[in-house]
């Protein structure tokens, strides 16, 4: 059992409150994504519940007990970092095994652990070579391997797939996924990359300012955002937002349309616009209309759907997807 | 790129290179082409004044024979070696405990403590000649290879701590936190990952204190007199007959006493190894 319980835990370096109370529990077992913008705390989060910085107020416990002022070779979570950390001058293997040899293990359990490690994430064919022989992907494996050999009950992601390259990115994001159904800990990861949170997660922690702005399933934060900040940050292309007059027919100071939940039609509609820029990716189009009175709206449409620059739409937003804040930001329900 | 490589310059300036370099070059080595002459002069060149002429006939044999024979020129570099290492092993090994300290923990006065390590420098050490000669003295340390120790390790280990604190500030600190995590205590990540990935620095800065301190000639003076302690730099002096400068023994002792850190460079040179870092971290 590895449950993270938070409770009012704040951070606070010198006068800067950078944590300003999160309570948060994270079951056992469950893959947990702390998503938001550059500078919102995730990551610093992330290392207060790795022991790597101190915790300034509030308490923190993992399985039960109170990690709140256990040193972090105590903890018993391990910890995969945005840039891998490995030991240069050791081998793979070397690496691997390191705080295995440190804690004194048995030689066969060593021996049974990297091998078991190294064949989920094969590696076998680089176990002798030192980390400067390896791609970005094989280290960023063998990070992964350092964790997964010490069997613990929690482990700790920190933008691991950020210095990877688009393909391989995808790749080894569905690995994680995979390693986690077959490990089946509690895994807490920190992106900023909404498309890992929402592939990945069970429950995603949207961080904005040092405060949490939700907490839920990636459906739940797409389908029932909670305030603007979700709304805006959940979902690729980003929600549109109308205001001032034109939300007047919805009943509320902002009113919120996803792209994919607006029609497109050449002869008639709700608004009606001029095409700025019509992004075809093949699989979807995405345009940019200028709207009157609203500004800028993103659209999907089918792949094949023939505008281009300069076109006459209408748009037609899905009366039952539309999304209501108030003036205060938050979602009306 | 900057500067430009002097192939790519032009003509006028490529061979104004080539012809002031060899110069700019022999000027430089003057006073060493002038002890190596000096070294194989007989001593009647002394005496009949060619000071800075060709040797009238290679000595080199007799004078560096002489040099073994009329002074206990052996002992004295066994003495120097008795001074030198220790004084490498004591300011390097504490200052890599003292720059791994200043560079990986956060604590009050820290940079304080770094800043009394540097300032340390800046000390003219002769000033300190009277009151550290008091205290050899007092603790009854005169005139023994053990006093030169101690004051070299004491001098030398500012520099050192200033050496090894940016050395280490510049290894990734992910690479410690990430042994921290994995539940290595701080004795065994000094040993088994700081103190691998230093061992460049701990090269360069052992062969630049075995140098200084094997050249050292104002402390060997100041703190010991007699020949069971007195380090080489020192001891040939002692090659000067009572009446007459021999500076043909002299120069060709010196060229002995110089061979060590001459060696201890070429012996460290494979440990200069750049990039040892590489692939730690993805930067």
């Amino acid at each position: 059992m590895a449950e993270v319980a938070l409770r009012g835990v704040t951070k606070s370096f010198g006068k800067v409150d950078v944590i300003k109370g999160i309570d948060l529990t994270i079951n056992d077992g469950e893959f947990c994504v702390f998503v938001g913008p550059s500078g919102c705390g995730k990551s610093t989060l992330l290392r207060m519940i790795a022991g790597l910085e101190d915790i300034s107020g509030g308490s923190l416990s993992i399985g039960g007990r109170d990690m709140t002022s256990v040193p972090s070779a105590n903890r018993g979570v391990a910890m995969v970092f945005q840039s891998y950390a490995l030991y240069p001058h050791m081998t793979v293997k070397q690496n691997i095994s390191f705080g295995l040899r440190m804690a004194k293990a048995p030689q066969a359990e060593i021996d049974r652990r990297v091998k078991k490690a190294a064949d989920m994430l094969q590696l076998e064919p680089y176990l002798e070579r030192k980390p400067g022989q390896l791609s970005g992907g094989q280290r960023q494996r063998v990070a992964i391997g350092r964790a997964i050999v010490r069997e613990p009950d929690v482990f700790l992601f920190d933008e691991p797939l950020s210095n990877l390259d688009a393909a391989l990115r995808v790749q080894t994001r569905i690995e994680i996924a995979k390693l986690h159904a077959d490990l089946k800990s509690t895994m807490i990861y920190v992106t900023h990359d909404q498309v890992e949170a929402m592939t990945m997660a069970d429950k995603i922690v949207v961080l904005n300012a040092g405060n949490i702005e939700q907490v839920g399933s990636p459906l739940d934060l797409y389908n029932k955002p909670d305030n603007l900040f979700v709304a805006g940050f959940i979902g690729s292309p980003r929600m549109n937002f109308v205001k001032g007059e034109a939300a007047k027919p919805y009943n509320a100071p902002t009113a919120g349309i996803r792209p994919e939940h607006i029609r497109l039609s050449k002869e008639s509609g709700t608004w009606r616009g001029v095409v700025g820029v019509a992004e075809h990716l093949g699989s979807d189009t995405f345009l940019h209309v200028n709207v009157e009175g609203i500004g800028s709206v993103t659209v999907r449409a089918s792949g094949d759907f023939p505008v281009t620059h300069g076109d006459t739409v209408y748009l037609t937003p899905d009366e039952g997807r539309i999304h209501r804040f108030d003036e205060g930001g938050r979602a009306i329900r | 790129m900057f500067p430009a490589p002097i192939a790519r310059a032009p003509r006028s300036a490529r061979i104004a290179y080539q012809v002031l370099l060899p110069i700019a070059l022999i000027i430089w080595l003057l006073p060493l082409i002038g002890i190596a002459l000096t070294a194989v002069k007989p001593g009647a060149d002394l005496t009949a004044g060619n000071y800075f002429g060709l040797p009238s006939r290679f000595a080199g044999f007799e004078n560096f024979a002489a040099v073994f024979q009329n002074s206990p020129i052996g002992r004295y570099i066994i003495n120097s070696f008795w001074v030198t290492i220790p004084t490498v092993i004591g300011a390097v090994g504490l200052s890599c405990l003292t720059g791994f300290a200043l560079a990986t923990y956060k604590f009050r006065f820290n940079l304080f403590i770094f800043f009394l390590f540097v300032a340390g420098n800046f000390v003219p050490f002769q000033i300190l000649m009277v009151p550290v000669r008091q205290l050899t003295l007092a603790t009854g340390l005169y005139d023994t290879t053990l006093a030169l120790v101690l004051f070299h390790s004491a001098f030398q280990v500012g520099f050192c701590t200033l050496f090894m604190r940016n050395f280490i500030k510049a290894l990734p600190f992910a690479l410690i936190e990430s042994a921290r995590v994995e539940g290595v205590t701080e004795w065994a990540i000094f040993r088994h990952i700081v103190l691998p990935l230093m061992r460049p620095a701990i090269a360069a800065l052992s062969v630049l204190i075995f140098t200084f301190v094997w050249n050292d000639y104002f402390w060997a003076t100041v703190l010991v007199q007699g020949a069971q302690s007195l380090p080489v730099t020192a001891g040939l002096y002692s090659l000067n007959g009572q009446w007459i400068a021999q500076w043909h023994l002299v120069s060709a002792g010196s060229i002995v006493a110089a061979l060590p850190p001459v060696a201890m460079f070429f012996l460290m040179q494979k440990h200069f190894i750049a990039g040892l870092t590489l692939g730690a971290t993805k930067e």
